[in-house]
C-alpha cells in the first residue's frame, strides 16, 4: 500500500469512526465474553498450579517421599533414606475409633518427633505437637480432627479407644501440611506418636497399614537424582517414590482437566458469540452500503474499501479482546476474595501472561474468522447498490477467504495444543462444529416449516410465523448460537444429574451398604455366624467374604513398569497399591472377557485374573506375566484371563484376583461386603465393636451422602460456568434484535396502519422470537443429550438419567427469554410514532 | 339527505419538534371529504401534504383542532382505538410502498384482512392480486418485485379490505411515467369500483385533475385550488 493510499484509507477510517460505531455493543460483548471466559479459566488454573508448586514441599512433607503398604521399611532402606537427607517416618492405619457416642473408621497417623519436615501442624490453642502427643500416666495423647470429636462425642481431655489402643484427646487437629498430598481419605484423622502406634498391635505383618518416609534434601540436591538412585539401589523394593513435582499429581491432573473443560466452555462461548460478531459486522456494513457504493462510484478499489472497514473492525476487536482480558485477569482475584477461606488448596493469585496471551490469540482468531466474510462481501459490493438496495456483493475466492481459512485452522490448532489430550480436544472440536452445522440446518428447516405452517394460522400467529420464515428471520443466526449454548448447558446438567442419580439412587441399590475389613482369617466362621444372626440370611447377593490384600504391580513381562508405556486410562493401577483377593472358584459376577478361571484345587505356578481396562492400558495378554509386590514379598504371576469389573457394585470388585495357593502361607485378613436392610447397620456395627473390635467398618451410605454433598456444591459451580456459553447465545439474539430495530419499527408502523392493535403486534413478535428460542432449545437439548450419553455411559460408566425437570427448565428459559427479547423488540418498535418512521423508511 | 362526511378536519394545527426548534407543518387546516368523493391535495415539496394524510389517518396527533374520521373524534381515541377505526374502513398507499419485507405478496395483501379477523383473507388476497395482474407473483417477497409491482401489491392490500376511504400519498412518485399511468388508471378504476372516497397527495397536475376536487397546501394552510 503506497503512502497516499494509506493516508486516504486512514482518512476514511477517521470519518467513519467519527460517525459512531453504533450496533457494535454486541460485537464487543460477544468477543469480550468469550475471551474473558478463556482468560479466567487459564488464569485461575495457573493460580492453582503456581499455588500447588509453591507449596510442593509442604504438600509432600519433604523433597522426596517413599511409601509402601503392608510391610515396614527395612533397616538398610531406612539407612539409605537417612543418608540422602533429614527424614521423618510416619505410619498410617485405618481402624475403628470408639467414643461415648459410637464407633467410626478413622485414619490414625503415627508421627515421629521430627515430623513435620516442612510446614507446621495447626492445632487449636497454643500447645506444641510434641506436648500434645506425649503419654501422660501411660495414656498417649492424640490430636483429633473436629469431625471425629463430634461423631464420637469427645472433648479435650476425654479418653477414647482405637483398636486396643487407649488414647486421650489432647489437641484438636485443624490442619496437617501434607494432607493434600495423601489424597482421598476414608475417615477423619487422628495423630499420635509413632511409638504409641507401633505398640498398639495395629501395625503388624499382613494387616493394612502404610509407612512413609519423607526426606528433606540438602540445598542443591535434585529429588529426581535421589529417586533414581533409590530405584537403582532397591529395584525390588516395591515402594513408591515421589518427588516435589508429584506432590499432588492427581490434583494437578484435575486442575489440567478443569482448565480444559472451562476453556472449552469459553471457546464454545466464543464460537456461539461468533455469529453475533459476524451479524454485527454484517449489519454495520449494511448501514454503510451506500457509502461503499459511493466510494466505488468515485473510483475506490475494492481492497481499499475492505481496508477501511478492516481497520475499524480490528480496532474494535482489540477493544473487545482488551475488555475480555481485563475481566479474565481480574476474575481469579475476585474468586480469591470471595472464597478466600474456603479454598481447599493453596492458590497464588497473580497476573499470569501465558493464559492471557492464549485467550487474546483465541479472541483475535475468532474475530478474524467471523468478520472476514462480511468484509469480503463489502469489498464485492457493486456501485449499482446505490440504486438498488437489494444488491449485495457476492463473495469470491480472495485474500479474505484465505485468511479466514487460516484463522479457522489456527483456532482448531490452538485448541488442540492447549488441551491435555489432543484426542479429546479433537472430538470436542468436531462435536461443536457438527452441532453448529446441525443447528444451522435446523434453523433453515424451522424457517421452511414456519413458511408452511403460517398458511394454517391467522392474525398475530401468521405475522409471527411469516417473520420467522422470511428473509430477515432471526432463526438463521440465533438458532445456532442459542442452540449451542443450550446444548452445552444441557449436556452438563444431564451428566451431572446422571452421576447424582448414580450416587443417590443407583449406588444404594447396587453397591454394598457396609464394607468390613481386617477380618482375621481364623475367626471367619465366627464372623459369618455373627453376620447371619444380624442379617437373617447370607445369600450371595447380600453378603460376601473373601481374602483381601493390597499389592503393587512392579513389573510387566519380566520388565519393570514404565509408566510412560501405560495408557492414561489405566495408569492409576500402576501408580499406587491396588486391592486384590484370592478366590478358588468364580463368583456369580466373574465376568470373564478372555481366558478362563483356574481348576478347582489348582496349586501350580501363580495365576492371576486382571481387570480388562488395566490389561488394555498396559497391552497385556493372556499368558503374559506380571510382577507384584504383596505384603513385602515379590510374586510373578501368569495372566489366566481378563475380567470386566463392575466398580462400586456388589460383587468381586477387585482389579486383581489370584489363585489361593499363590499366597499360601500369608496370613491374609478377609474383607466382607453386606447389603443390609434399613435399621440393620447400627446393630451390626455394635456387634462388631463388641465381638470383633479389630474389624474396620465403612458405611457406604455415609460415604455416598458425603459424595452427594460435594456433588451439590460442584453442580452449581459447573452449571454456572456452562451458562457462559448460553449467555453468549442470548447475546447473539440481543444482537439480532438490535440489528433489526429499525426494520422492526417500520414493520410495526405498517401493521398499525393496517389496523393492528398493540397486542397483535406484541404477540406476533413474541411468537417469532419465542419460536426461535423453543426450536433452538429443543435442538440444543437433543444435541446435549447426544453428547451426554457417551460421556455418562463410557467414561463414567453410569446410566444416562434424563433430568426432565432440568431439561424443561432450560427449554422454558430459552423460549421465555427469547420471547421476552421479542417483547422488548416490539415495545421498542411500538414506542415510535408511525408517521416519522414511515417518512424516513 | 346528505350522508355524513368520512373525514372532517377542522382548524388542524401540526407543529413538530426539530433540532432547529419547533416547525409548524399545518396551520388551521380544514377539509371535509364526502363518501365516494376523490380529493387531490397538491402543493410544493415540504408544504405539509404528507403530514395532512398522517394526521387525517390518525398516524399523527394534531397539535390543535379536530379530526373526525367516520364521525369519530380521533383525539378521544388511543392508538389501539385509532387502529381499530382504520381496520377494514380506511387504507393507505405510500410513495415508498411500505410492504412487509418478511411476507410474500399474497401475505401482504391478506395481512389487513387477517388483522380484521376475516376468515377468507387468503382467498380475497388472491382475488385482489388477480385484479392488479400479479397472480404470477403470489409467493414473491417484496425484494423480488419491481417498484411498479410492489405498488400494485400495496394498492391491492389497501383496497382488498374495501375501505370507505383511501389515503394515497404520492403513489406514483417512485415510478416511471408508463408504470405511473398504469398504477393511476388501476387506482381510479378500483376506487370507482369499490365506491371508496380518496384523499390523493400528488405533484402531478394530470393525476390531480382526475380527482373530483383539488385542494392546495401552501405553507401549512389548505386552500381551494
Amino acid at each position: 500500500m503506497n503512502t497516499s493510499r494509506l493516508a486516504a484509507t486512514l482518512s476514511f477510517v477517521r470519518c467513519e469512526l467519527r460517525s459512531g460505531v453504533r450496533g457494535f455493543h454486541i460485537f464487543l460483548a460477544c468477543l469480550a465474553l468469550g475471551v474473558a471466559a478463556l482468560a479466567a479459566a487459564g488464569s485461575t488454573a495457573e493460580a492453582f498450579r503456581q499455588g500447588l508448586a509453591s507449596q510442593a514441599r509442604s504438600i509432600l512433607g519433604g523433597d522426596v517421599a517413599a511409601s509402601l503398604e503392608g510391610r515396614r521399611f527395612t533397616a538398610s532402606e531406612i539407612a539409605a533414606f537417612a543418608k540422602a537427607g533429614a527424614t521423618t517416618d510416619t505410619l498410617l492405619v485405618r481402624a475403628m475409633a470408639e467414643g461415648p457416642k459410637g464407633r467410626r473408621l478413622a485414619e490414625v497417623r503415627g508421627v515421629d518427633p521430627t515430623y513435620p519436615l516442612s510446614g507446621h501442624v495447626d492445632l487449636e490453642g497454643d500447645q506444641s505437637l510434641s506436648d500434645t502427643l506425649k503419654a501422660v500416666d501411660d495414656r498417649p495423647g492424640a490430636a483429633v480432627e473436629p469431625e471425629l470429636l463430634e461423631r464420637l462425642g469427645l472433648r479435650l481431655g476425654d479418653a477414647f479407644v482405637v483398636g486396643d489402643l487407649k488414647l486421650v484427646v489432647r489437641g484438636v487437629l485443624k490442619s496437617e501440611p501434607d494432607k493434600l498430598g495423601r489424597g482421598f481419605s476414608l475417615g477423619p484423622g487422628v495423630m499420635i506418636a509413632r511409638t504409641s502406634l507401633e505398640r498398639s498391635g495395629l501395625v503388624e505383618a499382613d494387616s493394612l497399614f502404610g509407612e512413609t518416609v519423607r526426606i528433606r534434601l540438602a540445598n542443591g540436591v535434585r529429588p529426581e537424582a535421589v529417586i533414581a538412585n533409590l530405584h537403582r539401589r532397591f529395584p525390588d523394593g516395591g515402594f513408591r517414590l515421589r518427588g516435589r513435582k508429584d506432590a499432588a499429581a492427581g490434583l494437578g491432573r484435575l486442575i489440567d482437566q478443569l482448565e480444559f473443560f472451562l476453556s472449552f466452555i469459553g471457546l464454545a462461548a466464543l464460537l456461539a458469540g461468533g455469529l453475533g460478531v459476524s451479524s454485527a459486522v454484517s449489519s454495520y456494513l449494511d448501514t454503510r452500503k451506500c457509502s461503499i457504493a459511493v466510494l466505488k462510484a468515485l473510483g475506490a478499489a475494492g481492497s481499499m474499501i475492505r481496508d477501511v472497514y478492516l481497520i475499524q473492525i480490528a480496532l474494535l476487536a482489540s477493544l473487545g479482546i482488551a475488555m475480555g482480558l481485563t475481566i479474565g485477569a481480574a476474575s481469579p482475584f475476585v474468586l480469591g476474595w470471595i472464597a478466600r477461606n474456603r479454598l481447599p488448596v493453596p492458590v497464588l493469585f497473580a497476573l499470569y501472561p501465558a493464559p492471557l496471551i492464549r485467550a487474546g490469540l483465541f479472541g483475535a482468531l475468532a474475530a478474524a474468522a467471523f468478520s472476514l466474510l462480511p468484509l469480503a462481501r463489502a469489498r464485492a459490493t457493486p456501485p449499482a447498490a446505490l440504486f438498488r438496495d437489494n444488491l449485495a456483493g457476492r463473495v469470491r475466492f480472495g485474500p479474505e477467504v484465505v485468511v479466514l481459512g487460516i484463522a479457522a485452522i489456527g483456532l482448531a490448532a490452538l485448541t488442540l495444543v492447549s488441551a491435555p489430550s489432543a484426542l479429546v480436544a479433537g472430538v470436542m472440536i468436531a462435536g461443536v462444529l457438527g452441532a453448529f452445522c446441525v443447528l444451522w440446518l435446523i434453523g433453515l428447516v424451522a424457517m421452511m416449516l414456519a413458511g408452511r405452517l403460517r398458511r394454517f394460522t391467522r392474525g398475530a400467529a401468521r405475522i409471527g410465523l411469516a417473520n420467522l420464515a422470511g428473509p430477515r428471520s432471526a432463526a438463521r443466526t440465533a438458532t445456532p448460537s442459542i442452540g449451542l449454548g443450550v446444548a452445552l448447558l444441557s449436556a452438563v446438567v444431564l451428566i451431572q444429574s446422571s452421576l447424582l442419580a448414580e450416587v443417590r439412587d443407583v449406588a444404594p441399590n447396587t453397591a454394598p451398604s457396609l464394607v468390613m475389613t481386617q477380618i482375621p482369617g481364623e475367626r471367619a466362621a465366627a464372623f459369618d455366624a455373627g453376620m447371619l444372626q444380624k442379617m437373617g440370611s447370607l445369600r450371595s447377593d447380600r453378603y460376601r467374604r473373601s481374602p483381601f490384600a493390597t499389592g503393587r504391580i512392579t513389573g510387566l513381562r519380566g520388565e519393570p513398569v514404565d509408566p510412560k508405556q501405560i495408557d492414561a486410562k489405566g495408569r492409576w493401577a500402576f501408580d499406587q497399591d491396588v486391592t486384590l483377593s484370592t478366590l478358588a472358584a468364580p463368583p456369580p459376577d466373574a465376568n470373564l472377557t478372555t481366558g478362563r478361571w483356574w481348576a478347582t484345587g489348582y496349586t501350580g505356578p501363580p495365576l492371576i485374573l486382571i481387570d480388562q481396562d488395566i490389561a488394555r492400558a498396559a497391552r497385556l495378554k493372556v499368558g503374559e506375566s506380571i510382577t507384584l509386590s504383596i505384603l513385602g514379598r515379590t510374586l510373578e504371576a501368569r495372566i489366566a484371563g481378563t475380567r470386566r469389573v463392575a466398580w462400586g457394585q456388589f460383587g468381586a470388585s477387585f482389579p486383581l484376583i489370584l489363585n489361593p495357593s499363590a499366597l499360601a502361607g500369608a496370613n491374609l485378613r478377609d474383607i466382607a461386603i453386606a447389603r443390609t436392610k434399613p435399621g440393620q447397620d447400627n446393630p451390626i456395627i455394635a456387634m462388631l465393636g463388641h465381638d470383633f473390635p479389630g474389624v474396620n467398618v465403612v458405611s457406604v451410605r455415609e460415604q455416598l451422602q458425603a459424595a452427594l454433598k460435594i456433588f451439590d456444591q460442584l453442580a452449581w459451580a459447573v452449571r454456572g460456568a456452562s451458562a457462559v456459553a448460553a449467555l453468549s447465545g442470548l447475546l447473539v439474539l440481543v444482537g439480532a434484535i438490535t440489528a433489526s430495530g429499525q426494520a422492526r419499527a417500520k414493520e410495526s408502523a405498517i401493521l398499525k396502519v393496517l389496523g393492528a392493535a398493540r397486542w397483535q403486534i406484541l404477540a406476533a413478535f413474541m411468537i417469532e422470537y419465542g419460536a426461535v428460542g423453543l426450536i433452538a432449545g429443543l435442538a440444543g437439548i437433543l444435541l446435549g443429550a447426544t453428547a451426554a450419553y457417551p460421556v455418562t455411559t463410557f467414561i463414567f460408566q453410569a446410566r444416562l438419567n434424563m433430568d426432565w425437570g432440568g431439561v424443561a427448565a432450560i427449554l422454558a428459559a430459552a423460549a421465555v427469554i427469547a420471547a421476552l427479547g421479542g417483547l422488548a423488540s416490539a415495545l421498542s418498535a411500538l414506542a415510535k410514532r408511525p408517521a416519522p418512521v414511515l417518512r424516513t423508511g | 339527505m346528505r350522508e355524513p362526511p368520512v373525514l372532517d378536519l377542522a382548524g388542524v394545527d401540526l407543529t413538530l419538534p426539530s433540532s432547529a426548534g419547533p416547525v409548524e407543518i399545518l396551520r388551521g387546516a380544514n377539509l371535509i371529504v364526502a363518501p365516494g368523493e376523490t380529493v387531490a391535495v397538491v402543493g410544493p415539496s415540504g408544504s405539509g401534504k404528507s403530514s395532512l394524510i398522517s394526521v387525517a389517518a390518525g398516524l399523527e396527533r394534531p397539535t390543535a383542532g379536530t379530526v373526525r374520521l367516520f364521525g369519530e373524534d380521533l383525539s378521544k381515541l388511543n392508538e389501539d382505538g385509532r387502529a381499530r377505526l382504520r381496520r377494514g374502513r380506511a387504507a393507505l398507499v405510500f410513495q415508498s410502498f411500505h410492504l412487509l419485507p418478511n411476507m410474500t405478496a399474497e401475505e401482504n395483501v391478506s395481512a389487513p384482512l387477517d388483522i380484521a379477523g376475516r376468515v377468507d383473507a387468503m382467498k380475497t388476497a388472491r382475488l385482489w392480486l388477480d385484479k392488479v395482474g400479479l397472480m404470477h407473483r403470489l409467493t414473491h417477497y417484496p425484494h423480488q418485485l419491481s417498484g411498479g409491482e410492489q405498488q400494485r401489491v400495496a394498492l391491492a392490500r389497501a383496497l382488498a379490505v374495501e375501505p370507505a376511504l383511501l389515503f394515497a400519498d404520492e403513489p406514483t412518485g417512485n415510478l416511471d411515467q408508463a408504470t405511473a399511468t398504469q398504477i393511476a388508471d388501476l387506482m381510479f378504476s378500483l376506487v370507482l369500483e369499490t365506491g371508496a372516497a380518496m384523499v390523493l397527495v400528488t405533484h402531478e397536475p394530470a393525476l390531480a385533475a382526475r380527482a373530483s376536487r383539488t385542494v392546495r397546501v401552501d405553507q401549512g394552510r389548505l386552500l381551494a385550488a
